[in-house]
């Protein structure tokens, strides 16, 4: 047996374990699972930004109209690479900021969705997770 | 006693033979160095072309390729594309890079929306990307030839060299594991002997192009010829960042002890939904 064979065996054993210790989180995907064609619009409080690869997520706190418990919701963008060039840094959002956010909502109704934009309501500031003008240049 | 030392001088010249035979090749392949690099080997770096910056794909370019210009999947393999576009229409991504692990090549260069930067040093191109952990590419441009039985990784064993102002990269020995991807929702793994060739060149001043030519026998069903566009930005704001990819399925937490740690958010379907593990 070659010593190529026994690496890729060695390797197929450690995925394996790797995937009976604990499915992968699914931190990086496909943003398929939201719905596109759909936007909606929720308030509420910025409970943390977490400005972190693949993606940055907005977790809000939103009071719900019919009074209860605040709920949280995850808003999912792109990386901080790709914000950073779009404008953004990780003082964008603080814990706090009260904070109206568009999004495409997860397809299956959770509490979650890709953002499209999100305005401070304090300031008037909006943020938008663009992928830049694809162009070059020097700023 | 003559007869002793007969055997005994037999012995030694055994012994002296054997040192001085010939190594083996593969043993003699384990003795090439990595040479210090002369003030000509740098010089001769000013020669080469300004790659200067950070390199962002054309996504929009991607999505446009995606459709005019899809790879020739055999049959077998196209039904699982065909089934895997229906699944991402239907708001179900089949997880192509959902597991953290290196986006590989030919993916990176092919469906990534992260930048990267390309550096020149004697005998060597290395290419660092950011979005996963371990997204760099080291191509030896010292004349070196691929190893007679490279470690199969997700990046693959690169040699390159230069034709005027292209760069010619050859890379084998890819992962089998390692994605053949049009998107980040439809592609199949290359399943073995894979062999990419690809020739990078600059089209305008900011305008990087790579044609890439993709050998994989086991999911296509003849050599797949596609070019992807990069742009240059040279503003320093936009340096390329570290890019860990399994930070996201963590969030920053104290423990009982006061200590920073990272504490695993709670993932459903592939999308966080828990800002904490509770």
């Amino acid at each position: 047996m070659k010593l190529t064979s026994l690496k890729r065996i060695s390797m197929g054993i450690i995925l394996a374990a790797m995937a009976g210790a604990g499915a992968p989180a699914g931190a990086h995907h496909s943003f398929a699972m939201y719905e596109p064609t759909k936007t909606l619009t929720l308030k509420g409080t910025v409970k943390s930004f977490q400005w972190t690869n693949p993606h940055v997520v907005v977790w809000l706190l939103v009071q719900p109209a019919d009074g209860g418990a605040a709920q949280e919701w995850s808003l999912e963008t792109t990386s901080p690479g790709v914000l950073t060039r779009a404008g953004w840094t990780r003082q964008s959002l603080k814990a706090g900021d009260r904070v109206s956010v568009t999004f495409s909502p997860l397809r299956d109704g959770s509490r979650g969705g890709g953002l499209n934009s999100v305005t401070l309501l304090d300031t008037g500031q909006t943020l938008v997770p663009k992928f830049g003008k694809e162009e070059p240049g020097l700023k | 006693m003559g007869t002793r030392i007969n055997r005994l001088v037999f012995v030694v010249g055994m012994i002296a033979c054997a040192r001085l035979a010939p190594l083996p090749a593969h043993a003699a392949d384990q003795e090439a160095i990595n040479r210090p690099a002369g003030a000509q080997d740098w010089q001769a770096l000013a020669k080469l072309p300004d790659w200067n910056g950070v390199w962002t794909p054309v996504i929009s370019d991607q999505v446009a390729q995606e459709k005019s210009n899809p790879p020739p999947w055999t049959p077998q393999v196209a039904k699982q594309i065909k089934h895997m576009y229906a699944e991402e229409d239907a708001g179900r991504p089949f997880p192509v890079i959902d597991h953290c692990f290196p986006t590989g090549m030919p993916s990176w260069m092919l469906i990534t929306h992260n930048a990267f930067e390309i550096l020149f040093t004697p005998g060597r191109v290395t290419i660092l990307g950011e979005g996963d952990g371990n997204r760099l590419r080291r191509i030896y441009t010292d004349g070196r030839a691929h190893p007679a039985d490279p470690d199969p990784s997700f990046h693959g064993h690169s040699i390159g060299h230069w034709e005027q102002d292209t760069l010619v990269v050859d890379t084998v020995a890819l992962l089998p594991q390692a994605y053949l991807a049009v998107n980040e929702a439809v592609g199949v793994p290359n399943n073995g002997d894979m062999h990419i060739v690809e020739r990078l060149h600059l089209q305008g001043p900011d305008t990087l192009l790579d044609d890439l030519e993709i050998t994989a026998n086991k999911v296509l069903s003849k050599p797949w010829r596609t070019t992807r566009k990069y742009y240059r930005q040279r503003a320093q704001k936009y340096d390329i960042v570290e890019g860990v990819c399994t930070q996201g399925s963590f969030t920053e937490a104290v423990d009982k002890n006061g200590n920073a740690i990272f504490a695993p958010i709670k993932f459903h379907n592939g999308v966080p939904v828990g800002s904490d593990s509770k």
